[in-house]
């Protein structure tokens, strides 16, 4: 069998050990109850818990979703219990199972971040903090977290010096400079990288003259998005040192496979879920046959190998040392 | 308890002008556990394509523990039923279900009256089943386009009072199903509505100018357009009074006394 596990906080003495590299993903995986009727979630790398807010959120007004070509909007507006209510109720039952719970934090302000961080930090069943800096920062004028390295970096390093917990910082595609942010985070003490969020979007109902979603706007996922996310992974992958788990559109193992090839450690899978539950350990039992068919024994050997600088395959079986110009060269 | 199984389409009936009546095979001994006003969620994509990307609810219409199959009610009104609409005997279907909660019939009523509105008629066939295998008397009023837009009267079960409204006056009361229930609001214990929300919008105005002391009750099936169906994405809530609900696990069932209208 190959080797899928993969540490995604290895500096980090508390680790965040997967035994494969399929996360299921912020909002489309609950707090994983829902789901363990229909699936085995013992079989996943992790999931990450639906966004938690300081207070409880009760979310946009109805309608919050709507498919678009290949893929759809949401505007659920972070529903959910808030930091209190979730501390009751998800981690004790977390606690009983073996796979990794990330939980999943948003804000409006640094010092709230910091504060959920303080609340998660000691608790059991939480292998690990997923910051979430695609939110307005009120004290910016609602302009987004994400959106700017400094703002991204001030988040993190509050967030860091709140816990010693793994922290993942997911990154916003409407950031300015996506590779700036990654590694303003890096630089501030996020232990791994996740991208990326959706993309802002919107759909008119032309009968009604109106939009579609009651928030107007909302965040577009599914295979649409996923050459923007490929691209963004690539570029993050060629500019910092730490683990970098990657999103958007994965319908498939090929999908999954152009995110390690991109510079991805893992992967996690959102939008596919809702549709399909069971795609999720699919990736998995079809990563390791694929490994198998290919001589791949580890995981590390195939993260970022679409880089100029790896080896590319130039011939079914023949790996060599070529650089991209050469292979456009012909 | 839901999961996600292939389905064989064995029979595939036109109905209701424009409809199908499929009928599909479950897992063995799910057929028994099915009760009515739960839903099945079905992934209505086209060969070698993401869309449609989500899956479609389906309400089941009946269900036969003997055969171990169940029979849904699709109508052609958007890509994911039009594709649903063309399958073919003997194709098989990917199925996630069943979900959501299911109309209670109160231990003390004795007459229930339906109000279903075009394919909102398929929950309450399976209602109504239940309802008069307990001894109790159904009237089922429904209400459609014209006359070919109803369900056939060999569709309902015999021992049921059926009576339809259309729109143009090609059968039965010429208007809306609504204007009917008045007349049976003093007879019926329990109402069970199923319909476009429009229809719940017109059945609450004559309910409430009409009713007494919060008798009969009325539970209606709220459609919301929805993802996973299974309460994790909460892209389909229904407001209450007790807050914010999904339609796909805390529903489609709800009493119309709770819900924000």
């Amino acid at each position: 069998m190959p080797d899928l596990a993969v540490d995604l906080a290895p500096r980090n003495p508390r680790e965040l050990v997967l035994k494969n590299p399929v996360i299921a993903a912020s909002g489309c995986f609950g707090y994983g109850l829902e789901y363990a009727g229909v699936m085995d979630v013992a079989r996943l790398g992790a999931f990450v818990s639906k966004g938690i807010t300081p207070k409880p959120r009760s979310g946009n007004p109805m309608p919050r979703i709507t498919e678009t070509p290949a893929g759809m909007l949401n505007a659920i507006g972070l529903q959910n219990p808030g930091i209190r209510g979730f501390v009751k109720k998800y981690p004790r039952v977390w606690e009983t199972w073996s796979v990794p719970a990330i939980v999943n934090i948003s804000a409006e302000a640094v010092e709230d971040y910091a504060l959920m961080a303080r609340i998660l930090d000691e608790l059991p069943g939480i292998a690990g903090i997923e910051v979430n800096i695609s939110c307005p920062n009120i004290a910016a004028g609602g302009y987004c977290f994400g959106w700017d390295a400094g703002m991204s970096a001030d988040v993190t390093r509050a967030v860091r010096a709140a816990t010693t917990l793994p922290l993942i910082v997911k990154l916003s595609p409407g950031a300015m400079d996506i590779v700036g942010v990654a590694l303003a985070v890096e630089e501030a003490g996020a232990d791994a990288i996740s991208l990326i969020n959706t993309l802002v979007g919107m759909s008119i109902d032309v009968k009604r003259r109106r939009p579609v979603l009651a928030n107007a706007t909302g965040g577009l996922s599914g295979p649409a998005i996923k050459p923007v996310a490929v691209r963004m992974v690539y570029q993050v992958a060629g500019a910092v040192r730490i683990p970098i788990v990657g999103m958007g559109g994965i319908m498939g193992l090929d999908d999954a496979l152009e995110f390690f090839l991109a510079g991805a450690s893992a992967v996690q899978i959102g939008t596919a879920i809702f549709a399909q539950p069971g795609m999720l350990v699919r990736v998995i039992d079809e990563l390791g046959a694929w490994m198998d068919k290919e001589g791949i024994a580890s995981l590390a050997e195939i993260v970022g190998a679409a880089h100029p600088r790896r080896p590319a395959i130039v011939e079914a079986g023949q790996v060599g040392m070529v650089d991209v110009a050469e292979v456009a060269a012909g | 308890m839901a999961r996600e199984f292939d389905g064989e389409i064995l029979a595939c009936e036109p109905v209701m002008g424009d409809s199908t009546l499929m009928t599909v095979t479950l897992p063995r001994g799910m057929a028994g556990g099915m009760v009515a006003g739960q839903f099945v969620q079905i992934l209505t994509r086209m060969d070698g394509s993401h869309d449609p990307l989500l899956r479609r609810p389906y309400s089941v219409y009946g269900v036969d523990p003997d055969t171990d199959t169940m029979r849904l009610l699709v109508r052609p009104y958007g890509r994911g039923s039009a594709w649903l609409a063309e399958r073919q005997v003997g194709q098989t279907l990917d199925i996630l279900g069943p979900l959501g909660n299911a109309f209670q019939i109160s231990p003390r009523a004795r007459n229930l009256l339906m109000v279903a509105g075009g394919v909102g008629a398929a929950p309450l066939v399976m209602l109504s089943e239940q309802a008069l295998a307990r001894g109790l008397s159904v009237t089922y009023l429904m209400g459609g386009m014209r006359a070919e837009a109803l369900l056939a009267p060999a569709l309902v079960p015999a021992a049921v009072e059926y009576v339809v409204a259309t729109d143009d006056g090609s059968r039965g009361h010429r208007g809306f199903v609504t204007d009917l229930v008045p007349d049976y609001l003093s007879w019926a214990d329990q109402i069970f509505a199923c319909g476009p929300e429009a229809m719940f919008l017109s059945l609450r105005g004559v309910v409430m100018r009409h009713r007494v002391g919060g008798k009969p009750t009325v539970q209606v099936s709220v459609e919301r357009g929805m993802a996973c169906g299974l309460g994790a994405c909460l892209g389909c809530v229904v407001e209450t009074k007790r807050g914010m609900r999904t339609s796909c696990v805390d529903g489609p069932i709800y009493d119309m006394d709770e819900v924000v209208w």
